[in-house]
């Protein structure tokens, strides 16, 4: 994940070199053929408020697109940390189960969340969102419409 | 979601069901179950950790000897105390009914309980950080959570407040840490005794007009009170209360301070590094009181103090690095104490 294509978008950061669930605010980075490792981007971390705690499911759990694979409790509300892909949890980051606020202060490096395998490696990032062009646009898109609702702050 | 906001007072509960039935209830909204405002109050008193918080954090003695039931909810938040003296209430919806945004849906869900505060006669306001407030004091301690599909916010109506036990069961081993953060306690937790019925009744309106359903009375379902059995179980096993964060996990995370958060922006911490010690209160990001302890300062403790006392946390290293090694040992044990993220 060397120079990992950082750019600033309204203030905010994101990697262009790996794909996005717009939903969940999860990044995807392929680390090999079948593997994956799995962050959330500046924007989802920024809504979510100080981050107090994280915890994941046990390593070898089985990973599903759209439900759970952990918890983040921020300003005293604990709340699901979405699978952006169904597969196996291989490696949990332990520096942020320590300090949560790594992943605040590096989401894109070394404040990534878990790593998994693919249970499919061809079709399982399909429907996540790559093309650096449509990534900021989506996040611009994100970061204008969160100033609009006040959610951050301009 | 249907149109119906059931109502359910579960009266006064055990310690293990005041949690384990609203519990059933956010499996059940999730798997389809109405939106449902419920109350409970204990029977006993005990004490309940956040989903996150380790168990280390409690006097596990003390409680023992006290015959203080330790249990731990899915919520978040800190260690709190549970008595016959507070009315809790949870409000809980499916989650494609709120916002994606976790502040907002926050807010959402707290918001009625003011106007609810407000209709028996409580001036409450919910402040920029989302507590419930009457002036600077905290009227409703909260926690929330979303649990499979179900979201749940959980309050309380104070009608009295052993601030003094509500001390006495947290795990701190520095006595004036103790004092000073039962003076926190005192100023900034406030009970707020009104008429429980009223306020029950209060809360069903607010809820029902604020998410345009219509209240009715209502009880467990047989799903429900399949879950609740289940529950019991659960959350009466060692390894549910032990938590996510076991001793002797790798992941196990050494705590750099013992920190207390009274409410928002107001807490104490002690800690030390290298045989420096530091015990302090800080209220709205500053140095209220301090207490400081350096072998190497003989007895110029008092100016040391003095010097830090009434400035900002973020000011705290500059101010010590004039104190030469005795203020960098003080300075860096300061720098364990992280508020945000207590």
């Amino acid at each position: 994940m060397e120079g990992s294509a950082l750019v600033q978008v309204a203030g905010f950061p994101v990697a262009l070199d790996r794909s996005y669930h717009a939903e969940s605010h999860m990044w995807v980075f392929r680390t090999g053929l079948a593997h994956v490792r799995i962050g959330m981007d500046s924007l989802g971390l920024e809504t979510s408020g100080t981050l107090a705690q994280l915890s994941f499911a046990p390593v070898g759990s089985e990973l599903t697109a759209g439900r759970p694979f952990g918890q983040l409790e921020a300003a005293k509300f604990v709340g699901p940390l979405i699978s952006p892909v169904t597969g196996t949890l291989l490696a949990v980051n332990d520096d942020v189960v320590t300090d949560a606020s790594l992943a605040e202060r590096d989401p894109y490096e070394a404040g990534w969340l878990i790593d998994a395998s693919l249970d499919d490696p061809f079709d399982e990032l399909q429907g996540l969102l790559a093309d650096p062009a449509a990534v900021s646009a989506w996040f611009a898109d994100k970061i204008a419409e969160y100033r609009l609702q006040g959610v951050i702050s301009e | 979601m249907t149109d119906e906001l059931r109502v359910i007072d579960f009266g006064h509960s055990s310690p293990l069901r005041s949690q384990t039935l609203w519990h059933a209830v956010a499996y059940g909204v999730s798997a389809g179950a109405p939106a449902t405002l419920s109350f409970v109050r204990p029977a006993e008193p005990y004490v309940c950790l956040g989903y996150h918080r380790d168990v280390a954090e409690i006097d596990l003695d003390y409680c023992r000897t006290n015959r203080l039931p330790l249990l731990r909810r899915m919520v978040g938040g800190g260690p709190v105390y549970l008595d016959q003296g507070q009315l809790f209430f949870q409000i809980c919806l499916p989650s494609r009914s709120l916002p994606a945004i976790r502040s907002q849906a926050l807010r959402r869900l707290l918001e009625p309980a003011v106007t609810a505060f407000h209709a028996v006669g409580v001036p409450a306001v919910l402040d920029d950080e989302l507590e419930i407030c009457v002036g600077d004091r905290k009227i409703c301690g909260h926690g929330a959570g979303q649990i499979e599909d179900g979201v749940v916010v959980c309050g309380n109506l104070i009608e009295t407040f052993d601030h003094e036990r509500a001390t006495r069961v947290l795990a701190l081993s520095d006595p004036v840490h103790r004092e000073v953060t039962l003076a926190l306690m005192r100023r900034f937790v406030a009970a707020t005794p009104v008429d429980p019925a009223a306020f029950r009744a209060a809360m069903a309106e607010a809820y029902s007009s604020a998410f345009g359903l219509s209240g009715a009375p209502g009880e467990l379902s047989g799903i429900e009170r399949k879950t609740l059995t289940d529950l019991d179980e659960r959350f009466s096993s060692d390894g549910w209360l032990a938590g996510t964060r076991r001793s002797g996990e790798a992941t196990v995370a050494a705590p750099r301070a013992r920190q207390i958060k009274v409410r928002a922006g107001i807490w104490t911490f002690a800690a030390t590094y290298d045989g420096a010690r530091v015990t302090a209160s800080v209220v709205r990001g500053r140095i209220e009181q301090v207490h400081l302890y350096d072998r190497a300062l003989n007895g110029s403790s008092r100016e040391v103090e003095r010097a830090v006392t009434g400035i900002g946390l973020h000011s705290v290293a500059q101010v010590l690095a004039g104190f030469g090694d005795p203020g960098r040992r003080l300075a860096t044990a300061f720098a364990t104490a992280d508020p945000g993220r207590i």
